[in-house]
This record gives structure tokens, C-alpha cells and sequence, in this order.
């Protein structure tokens, strides 16, 4: 996140210059074609394992790299700027995981966690369903006691990224009425996984429609407590989503940004450059402003949860809509200013325009973030007004 | 455990609750999950604050209604829980 390098400790600073590169080197000139593809190569998911990506937040103890969430966050912005499929990878790894590592029983963790922090299994997070998106009351998916210790698992679960290449899923059911997270190997007997092609956006991120056949459950794969399913470990996993794609959506603004001003600094109209043009500058210069602004809020958002402030929620709820509402935006000058050629598969303005859409409706729609957001505003301005009074 | 030191406890406690959301008068056994006063962040808000403030990590095995649903509950699971927490200096 140039820009806040000065907010940055120096080992911050090296980790995001390291970032860029990582996505300079192995993802950039190939994410284009990774999009066409609808698929990302095992290689890249080789590398970011290799490179340690995969468990940058889990404490080393379990294998992780141990990296404070602002190092985190400039990873998920390099790798935005790359690609909105290759971040989404590492932000449906850190959901599951950050989860598990704090709702986790110790044989959960001992199980789940190291192979995931080394990148060896690939987990998703299974809450969202075809008829309960962000109503997560409305979840329809059962787990039923099977009599003896265990349970089975009946129900279906849809656009659930990186579903494609997990080999655990984080599912999110009732059981009795009430709340439930249990862990799902994804190559369990009745598991049927279907992927989702010709997206609109997100096209190389693996989602899939999940389907549970009286999937075997056994009691230790419960996460948590029946009852804060949602409360505490959906939230919690959301809460590192939503961080992860706020930074993801501000490198992707940072890639229209960067594009369109080469773009306008090479392209000529007659004897003018387009980035001459008033109105060209006046695009950039509104991507550039939110660029500052969106970094400063991601920066912000980042180091409360560092710190542990509950204010962080309330941070990253900002920082997520602010930065995917300015992407979209961002994008859509992007293509504005390349003129026909950004509305061609061989731009990655395109690509942009696409997947910027997504950032507004991934980890919990822009229309819920007003809704939680209006009521934490109005309510503050209703404390400060009775304090006045 | 004193008097004095839980009385200040459950008044750190308020003071969150106050500031966080919009309510005037806030009693000790006031349930605050079913009164529909909070929104649906405040139960990790609560359990983030409860941990920061008080140095308690909350595990899977604390995961009780009954230790966060009121002002009185969650005073008592901080006076049981409390292990590092210097509370003179709250």
C-alpha cells in the first residue's frame, strides 16, 4: 500500500515490496489468461504455498508464518493487484483458519491447522446457500443427530469460492433449531462438488455448488459450540474475509489506477495525449483520491485488529465498502478510458470491470454493510446528541 | 476479590455497553442478546473488549450465554476468569 509505507515498520515495508514482486513475477502477465481459463494452474498455488501465503496469519506453532494483520493485508493488496482470483485463495484460506484457531478444540487444531498453513489442503468456507445468502437465519442446511456419537449432514451449499480445490470445507448448518460450524474433508462419501462456470467475475477462483447426501459427521468435527455457528465463528472468519477482500479491492483499484495512467500518458488523440484531456484527468485524479483514502481505512482497519480493538469490526466493515465501491468505480473509468479496447476479453480492464462487481457482493453485500453501518452511525450520533443535551 | 474491585469491574463492563450501543439506562440483569438493542457484530464486539481489557482469552469451553448475556453475568465471568488482569488500575 504505497502511500502509508511511513505508517509501515520496516519489516512491513520489506514484506510488501516482496508482495509486489510475487505478484509482478508469477501472476500479473498471466491473469488475463488464467480469467479465460476460468481456472488457476496448480503451479500458482504451488508457489503461494511455497512462498508461505497460505498460513501467513497462523502462529508458527502450527506452521504459519505469524504475520501481523497489516502484513496480511498488504499481502491480499499485492495479490489484488494482480488478481481477484489468486486473493481470493488466500482470503477463504484465512477465514477457515483464523476461525479454526481460535474456536478450535486442541485435536481440531492439531489435525486441520498445519497442513493448511503450508498450503498442503485448501479449505472454503461453506455459509452461503441458494436461497440464504447474507440471511443467515434462513440457513436450511441440517445436521441430524445419527443416533450413536455423530451426525450426518444434508443440504447444499452455493457459490462457495475456492470450492473447487478444497479439500476442507467450513460448513455452516442447523442442527435442532440452532447454529452449527462443522468441519467437512472435502472427499467424504455423499460430498458432491460442482463447479460454476461463465461468472461474471472471480471467473478463476474454483466456486462450486456443494452438495451434503448424508455426509458422516462425527461429534470432533464441531467447531465451537452448537448455537454460536454464526455469532462468533462465522463472524470471526468473516471479519478476516472482509479485511483480506477490502485490500484485495484496493489493489485492484491500484491496478486501474496504475493502467490507466499509462494508458493516458501513451495514447494520442491527434497531436494530444488522452491523459491531457480535463476530463480524462478528472477520472484519474478520483481514482487516485480514493486510492489514498482507501489505503489510509484498509491501513486502519488492519492495525485494530492488531491492537485487538473491537473497534475493528466496525473498521473493516468501512474499509470493505469504501474500497469496493471505489474499485467499481475505478474499473468502470478504466475501461471508460481505454475506450473499445477495455470492453475486450484482452484487457484486464475488463477483467477489472468484472470482478470489481463481486468485490461489492462477496463477504456480505454493500447493501448490508448501510445496513449494519447506518445503525453503528445513527447510534453514535444519538450518543453524542444525549451527551449534549 | 473485593467489593470495591467488582463494583469497578461491572462499571468498565457499562461503560462499553453505553458506548456501543444506543440505549439510555441499562440494568445489571438486563438480557442484551434478547432485548434486539444490539446489532449482530456486538457478541465478538463484547468477547473482543472482555479479552482485551481484562487479558482473558476466551475459548471454545467459555462459549456460554450465561457468561455474556447481561451486565451481572459478564461481571461474574471476569471475577471468575480474571488471572492476569491488574484490576487496581482500572
Amino acid at each position: 500500500m504505497t502511500g502509508i509505507l511511513d505508517l509501515l515498520t520496516s519489516s512491513q515495508a520489506a514484506r510488501y515490496q516482496e508482495f509486489q514482486s510475487f505478484t509482478s513475477d508469477k501472476i500479473q502477465h498471466s491473469a488475463d489468461q488464467w480469467d479465460r481459463d476460468q481456472r488457476l494452474p496448480d503451479s500458482i498455488i504451488t508457489e503461494l504455498a511455497e512462498a508461505g501465503y497460505l498460513g501467513s496469519t497462523l502462529p508458527q506453532e502450527f506452521g504459519g508464518a505469524g504475520w501481523d494483520t497489516v502484513t496480511f493485508g498488504l499481502l491480499s493488496e499485492a495479490l489484488g493487484r494482480g488478481s481477484s482470483s489468486v486473493a481470493v485463495l488466500v482470503t477463504v484460506q484465512a477465514m477457515v483458519t483464523m476461525a479454526l484457531l481460535k474456536w478450535g478444540t486442541p485435536a481440531q487444531k492439531a489435525e486441520w491447522l498445519p497442513p493448511l498453513a503450508k498450503g498442503r489442503m485448501l479449505a472454503a468456507f461453506a455459509l452461503t446457500e441458494p436461497g440464504a445468502g447474507s440471511a443467515t437465519d434462513s440457513l436450511t442446511t441440517q445436521l441430524i443427530p445419527d443416533g450413536s456419537d455423530g451426525f450426518t449432514l444434508h443440504g447444499t451449499k452455493r457459490w462457495i469460492s475456492c470450492a473447487q480445490m478444497a479439500s476442507v470445507f467450513l460448513v455452516f448448518a442447523k442442527l435442532e433449531g440452532q447454529p452449527v460450524a462443522c468441519l467437512v474433508p472435502g472427499n467424504a462419501p455423499g460430498l458432491l462438488i460442482e463447479p460454476i462456470t461463465d461468472l461474471l467475475g472471480f471467473r478463476a477462483a474454483g466456486l462450486a455448488q456443494v452438495s451434503f447426501d448424508g455426509v458422516t459427521v462425527p461429534a470432533g468435527n464441531i467447531v465451537g459450540k452448537v448455537g454460536f455457528a454464526i455469532s462468533h465463528v462465522a463472524t470471526l472468519g468473516l471479519q478476516h474475509g472482509r479485511i483480506s477482500t477490502a485490500c484485495s479491492g484496493l489493489g485492484l483499484l491500484r491496478g486501474c489506477f496504475e493502467e490507466s495512467i499509462a494508458y493516458a500518458s501513451n495514447r494520442k488523440i491527434g497531436e494530444s495525449y488522452v491523459g491531457d484531456l480535463g476530463m480524462i484527468r478528472s477520472l484519474i485524479t478520483r481514482m487516485g483520491t480514493d486510492l489514498q483514502a482507501g489505503r489510509l481505512l484498509c491501513f486502519h482497519a488492519c492495525r485494530a485488529e492488531d491492537d485487538h480493538d473491537p473497534a475493528a469490526f466496525e473498521k473493516t466493515l468501512v474499509a470493505k465498502y469504501f474500497t469496493s465501491r471505489a474499485a467499481g468505480l475505478a474499473a468502470s473509468d478504466a475501461v471508460q478510458i481505454r475506450g473499445a479496447s477495455g470492453c475486450h476479453d484482452s484487457s484486464s480492464a475488463a477483467r477489472y470491470y468484472r470482478d470489481s462487481k463481486i468485490m461489492q457482493i462477496i463477504e456480505g453485500t454493500t447493501q448490508i454493510h448501510e445496513q449494519l453501518l447506518g445503525k453503528v452511525f445513527l447510534g453514535q450520533a444519538a450518543r453524542i446528541a444525549s451527551k449534549t443535551v | 476479590m473485593s467489593a470495591e474491585q467488582l463494583q469497578r469491574v461491572k462499571q468498565v463492563l457499562r461503560e462499553f455497553i453505553l458506548d456501543s450501543i444506543n440505549i439510555r439506562n441499562l440494568g445489571d440483569d438486563d438480557d442484551l442478546f434478547e432485548s434486539g438493542i444490539v446489532n449482530s457484530l456486538f457478541a465478538v464486539q463484547w468477547m473482543t473488549f472482555i479479552e482485551k481489557k481484562f487479558k482473558i482469552e476466551i475459548g471454545v469451553e467459555d462459549l456460554d450465554i450465561q457468561n455474556f448475556k447481561s451486565l451481572n453475568a459478564a461481571t461474574a465471568f471476569v471475577m471468575r476468569q480474571n488471572g492476569s488482569a491488574d484490576l487496581t488500575s482500572l
